[in-house]
């Protein structure tokens, strides 16, 4: 019972982090129809830039509000440098661009800051576990786990009641409709990658607390996809729900289907999870269901 | 197409033109800097290119100069074959190699084309000149140094420990079963463990890029183990390390030396205390190595950019493995035969207790066997400095064994 | 039928002659030269380097030629393939190295290539099997299952499974003079280089043929609009699933060719990377051409050399120099990446392709 619980425990705790980037993925696709897949590397920059400014010394909540800062005219500037000309390109060009940039902020980040393992040092949270009866919880992950909820209610709030949201959602609904009732679609796109930005910033922070920080953390990116594929494209809950889900599927899969296969079974429990999965939800959960017309 | 290739043909020999003139020995090294092992590969790198230059200032090769060629591969195997056939061209006699993966892509080829190929991939199995005579390295290899680890923890921890002789000591393995180089030395320190006396416990599957291992521990957790191997990288570890602290896991750790640098302390802080570990040389800028005051000048010297302290030990790794090629070079051209048969046979194999001095072992290659030596330096973390434990001569100690323990 | 002008005076007199690939006297001599250059030519003058370099750009370009069958011609995306070059190279290892072949296969030298065709076949049917969500998945989701593909193929399978096969391990080499093909050993580079070029023509021509045929049309109809094609009477999954079959069996050819490169083998060399690499290749060269995949394969593989020679002088200087290079270096290549999807989004086929009309239609060509 203990093992079912404590497994629970850390996958849900994981899967907030899965789920804060996720986020800023869904985001982007609602809004402007990318399929970014360089979601890694932008975790990595929001990283690499707090740790930055918490090695000067600032303390870690400022350089944290100064990496969103950060991340906010990155994702601005991004947007307009790279995305703007491809409205109306295939989907596969897009994909590859965002492939190409995956590379060059790979690039920038090794030339800016080198390839060696950095840790937030001194540590920002204690290594000491918080105990809650048979749960043993590590502090990252509690206050991970914490500030994804905060920004998933920041987010949602911000979609349901602000203008801003308002104009967001109804340029992804229907871009002409939004154009013609005077929504800027360029601003709309811009603020999409600055809000991915900024989530990805906070997720790789997060990260970078548990294990301290290297390249190999942008590979998570590759985890974000089954996520959003589960939690559906275009739903922003459905990307929380699918972050918490695939990250208690990878600690029950770890903990309890290892003993059967030869191995390894956490990395791929996802990818093969979300395989079968698609087959009998193609849109995922909460997806928009798409209805073609010829 | 071909004028472009015509255009390439020109600008080598332009840049090839000044080697052609002078004496020179011309050396190919592969590093990974920007891919997946770029951590540690970086440091190596840097290493590497700086050993050479003190190998240059103190003589090249009885006079002749060496000529460095370096390329990074990103950890890219079809790079990596292409790069060998530029060096090649370029006339190399030997190459410093890095990681598993282009040292067990290139190991037919380097064997076919007796080139020797000294790599920073220290596997068991191309310790054997009958399968892969040409693949060398200056250091113990990892399955001689796991058996040394959990002997040098049997001895110093156990004997300590309140149920010695009351009943059997319990061992896991936590690695990355899919890696090769992780893998490599599981089944000789499980052959170790049984020869003394330990009781095996499921081996548990960590990711080298994983970042919570909780349920991976958990998994341990019935079997209750004394004493746990990692076979992976210092991340994956220190990842471990901390999810067993924090679930109170209670095991001793040995790590295998790629996972033992000076980040692992900083990463995983107090779990990393107590932990065991062997290594090939002395760790960087440790006291009373008669090198290290070299290593370090020359650090300072050519790349003033990079901090010391983020130099790790893989600098003086590469240091070993450069000088070990020099001398096996400079004994080769005094007997004639500077090519890669003559540098494995006049240079290599002629070397017998060869101390570098770097706080390795020292180094012996014969024909039939290509292990260095069967003694092995044993640190460990205390107050997130390394200090040494003992040195284990494994060699000495199962002289019957030590023969059919080559290869794996 | 022809895809090219004809120029004034030339006719047809029967079907045979209009139906032909090479139509006009001018590209019959075009293409004997180019199989002369490619034969004879090359191998004269090229070194083992170079050589290598070709049978990189083979390699590619067979990996390559797969992925723009799903992609640029049935418009099935897929971001997997390497799995199943790493299905066909692990197959054919595996039978060369395990399987009890008879005697006199084994002294006739057919080993290998009956291997290679096992293998392409297995790996055919393992990528239908990745391909039947395609049935009822669309777009992106697609890309992900195929995603699927690549990550529980290469990281699970084949090295928790197939590497329990034979006790080798997953990363392993073969001994020399196990890759025979009829008399030949094949063992040096030039030799690999004539392999690679067979492969290279014979699938070339095997996918023509099929674009031209019934299947191929059908393809281009999925490609275009499902939907309608379903309509018009196509069987969409079957065509799906023979693309997929398809593109599984020419990586196959390609990873068991691989393994002749190399004479080794590990999980190591299909990353998800060269999966990407390979849709990269064909965005570069031109989606939905066969002359873009070969164009795109040589750009990619030459520009990383070139840019990897550019190296050599800077090898010699101080290595942070060197460091700081392989990063802008790593990053630039991003970057032409993205400035190649913006400004020519339709690939070097597309140059090729107006060039040519320029010299056919001289002096008219505005």
């Amino acid at each position: 019972m203990d093992l079912i619980l404590m497994t629970l425990t850390t996958g849900i705790l994981v899967g907030g982090i899965y789920a804060l980037v996720a986020l800023g993925w869904v985001l982007i696709y609602k809004c402007s129809g990318v399929l970014n897949l360089a979601m890694g590397e932008m975790t990595l920059i929001g990283a690499y830039v707090s740790l930055s400014f918490y090695s000067m010394g600032i303390p870690f909540l400022l350089s944290l509000l100064f990496s969103l800062i950060i991340g906010f005219i990155l994702g601005v500037l991004t947007e307009r440098i790279f995305l703007d000309r491809l409205i109306g390109e295939p989907v596969l060009t897009v994909i590859m661009v965002t492939v190409g940039l995956s590379f060059f902020f790979k690039g920038t980040v090794e030339f800016l800051w080198g390839t060696d393992t950095r840790a937030f040092s001194p540590p920002v949270f204690s290594i000491e576990p918080i105990r809650l009866g048979p749960l043993i919880i590590g502090r990252v992950y509690l206050w991970s786990f914490v500030a994804a909820i905060i920004l998933l209610v920041v987010f949602v709030s911000f979609f349901k009641y602000t203008r801003w949201g308002l104009a967001m959602q109804a340029t992804a609904d229907d871009e002409m409709a939004a154009l013609s009732v005077g929504v800027s679609a360029r601003y709309v796109y811009a603020a999409a990658w600055a809000i991915a930005f900024m989530a990805a910033g906070v997720g790789g922070t997060l990260l970078g607390n548990i294990n301290g920080l290297n390249i190999s953390v942008g590979y998570l990116g590759l985890l974000v996809l089954p996520v959003v594929v589960l939690g559906g494209l275009n739903s922003v809950p459905g990307a929380i729900l699918g972050g918490i889900i695939i990250g208690v599927l990878q600690n029950f899969c770890g903990a309890y289907l290892d003993r059967y296969f030869p191995g390894g079974v956490k990395e791929i429990a996802p990818f093969a999870f979300m395989a079968v999965f698609l087959l009998f939800k193609p849109f995922g959960i909460w997806g928009w269901e798409r209805i073609e017309r010829v | 197409m071909r004028a472009r290739a015509l255009g390439m043909v020109l600008a080598i020999a332009f840049a090839l033109s000044p080697a052609a003139m002078a004496q020179e020995v011309v050396i190919g090294a592969l590093s990974d800097m920007t891919g997946a092992t770029s951590d540690v590969g970086k440091d190596y790198a840097l290493g590497i290119a700086e050993a050479v230059n003190y190998c240059n200032d103190n003589g090249g090769v009885n006079g002749k100069q060496i000529k460095l060629i370096q390329f990074d591969y990103g950890y890219r195997v079809p790079e990596a074959l292409t790069k060998y056939k530029l060096f090649q061209r370029m006339k190399a006699v030997a190459i410093e190699g890095w990681g598993t993966g282009d040292t067990e892509a290139l190991a037919p080829t380097v064997t076919a084309d007796k080139m020797p190929y000294v790599s920073a991939s220290y596997s068991g199995h191309l310790t054997d000149p009958k399968k892969t005579p040409y693949n060398l390295f200056a250091a113990t290899d990892y399955s001689t140094n796991a058996r040394a680890t959990i002997t040098a923890w049997h001895d110093t921890r156990w004997k300590k420990h309140a149920d010695n002789g009351k009943r059997k000591p319990r061992f896991a393995c936590v690695y990355m079963f899919a890696s090769p180089y992780a893998s490599a030395p599981i089944k000789a320190i499980k052959d170790q463990a049984t020869l003394l006396g330990f009781d095996i416990g499921p081996d548990q599957d960590v990711s080298l890029f994983a970042v919570d291992t909780k349920s991976q521990v958990l998994g341990l957790k019935d079997f209750k183990p004394d004493v746990v191997w990692h076979g992976n990288t210092t991340m994956s570890v220190s990842a471990f390390m901390r999810d067993a602290y924090a679930l109170g896991l209670g095991a001793d750790h040995i790590v295998n030396l790629w996972g033992l640098d000076e980040n692992l302390p900083r990463l995983a802080e107090k779990a990393a205390e107590g932990t065991m570990g062997a290594t090939v040389c002395a760790f960087y800028n440790e006291p009373n190595i008669p090198l290290m005051p070299k290593v370090v000048e020359y650090a300072k010297k050519y790349n003033p950019g990079v901090p010391q302290e983020k130099r790790l030990i893989r600098t003086v790794q590469a240091w070993s493995n450069v000088l070990a090629l020099w001398e096996a070079m400079k004994r080769a051209d005094k007997a004639g035969a500077l090519n890669g048969e003559g540098i494995l046979k006049k240079g290599f194999e002629t070397m017998k207790d060869v101390d570098l001095g770097l706080g390795g072992a020292k180094l012996t290659y014969t024909s039939t066997d290509h292990r260095v030596s069967g003694s092995v330096p044993v640190y460990e973390v205390k107050g997130g400095k390394f200090h040494l434990v003992q040195v284990t001569d494994i060699k000495s100690r199962w002289p019957d064994k030590w023969p059919t323990w080559m290869g794996w | 039928m022809s895809t090219s002008f004809l120029p004034c005076g030339e006719y047809h007199q029967n079907y045979h002659e209009d139906h032909a690939w090479w139509q006009t006297k001018f590209i019959k001599g075009k293409m004997v030269l180019l199989m002369l250059v490619l034969f004879i030519g090359i191998p004269s003058v090229a070194d083992s380097y170079w050589l290598s370099v070709c049978n990189q750009i083979g390699y590619t370009a067979l990996g390559a030629l797969g992925v723009q069958l799903l992609i640029g011609f049935c418009g099935q995306v897929t971001l997997g393939h390497a799995a199943f070059l790493a299905v066909g190279a692990y197959t054919s290892t595996l039978l060369i190295l395990e399987f009890p072949w008879p005697k006199f296969l084994v002294e006739l030298g057919l080993a290998y290539p009956i291997s290679i065709l096992i293998a392409a076949i297995v790996a055919g049917i393992w990528c239908v099997l990745f391909g039947l969500p395609s049935a009822k998945v669309k777009g992106f989701y697609l890309i992900l299952t195929t995603m699927a593909a690549q990550f529980i193929t290469v990281d699970f399978v084949i090295t928790q499974y197939i590497s329990q096969i034979g006790g080798r391990g997953q990363a392993f080499s073969l001994p020399p003079g196990t890759i025979k093909i009829g008399p030949w050993v094949i063992d040096s580079d030039l030799k690999v280089y004539y392999m690679m070029l067979v492969l290279v023509i014979l699938l070339t021509a095997l996918v023509l043929n099929l674009l031209r045929s019934r299947v191929g049309r059908a393809w281009v109809a999925i490609r275009d609009n499902d939907i309608s094609a379903e309509v018009m009477g196509i069987n969409v999954v079957q065509y799906k699933l023979f693309a997929f079959f398809v593109a599984g069996f020419i990586g196959g050819v390609a990873g068991a060719f691989w393994i002749s490169n190399l004479a080794a083998i590990s999980p190591e060399h299909f990353p998800w990377f060269w999966s990407l690499w390979l849709v990269g290749v064909i965005l570069i060269g031109g989606v939905g051409s066969i002359h873009g995949t070969i164009f795109g394969s040589i750009f990619m593989v030459v520009v990383m050399e070139l840019l990897q020679m550019a190296v050599i002088p800077l090898a010699s200087s101080f290595p942070k120099l060197l460091m700081d290079f392989l990063f802008i270096k790593e990053a630039a290549f991003g970057l032409a990446i993205c400035a190649f999807m913006i400004f020519e989004p339709n690939g070097l086929a597309y140059r090729w392709w107006q060039s040519k009309n320029y010299f056919n239609l001289w002096p008219f060509s505005y």
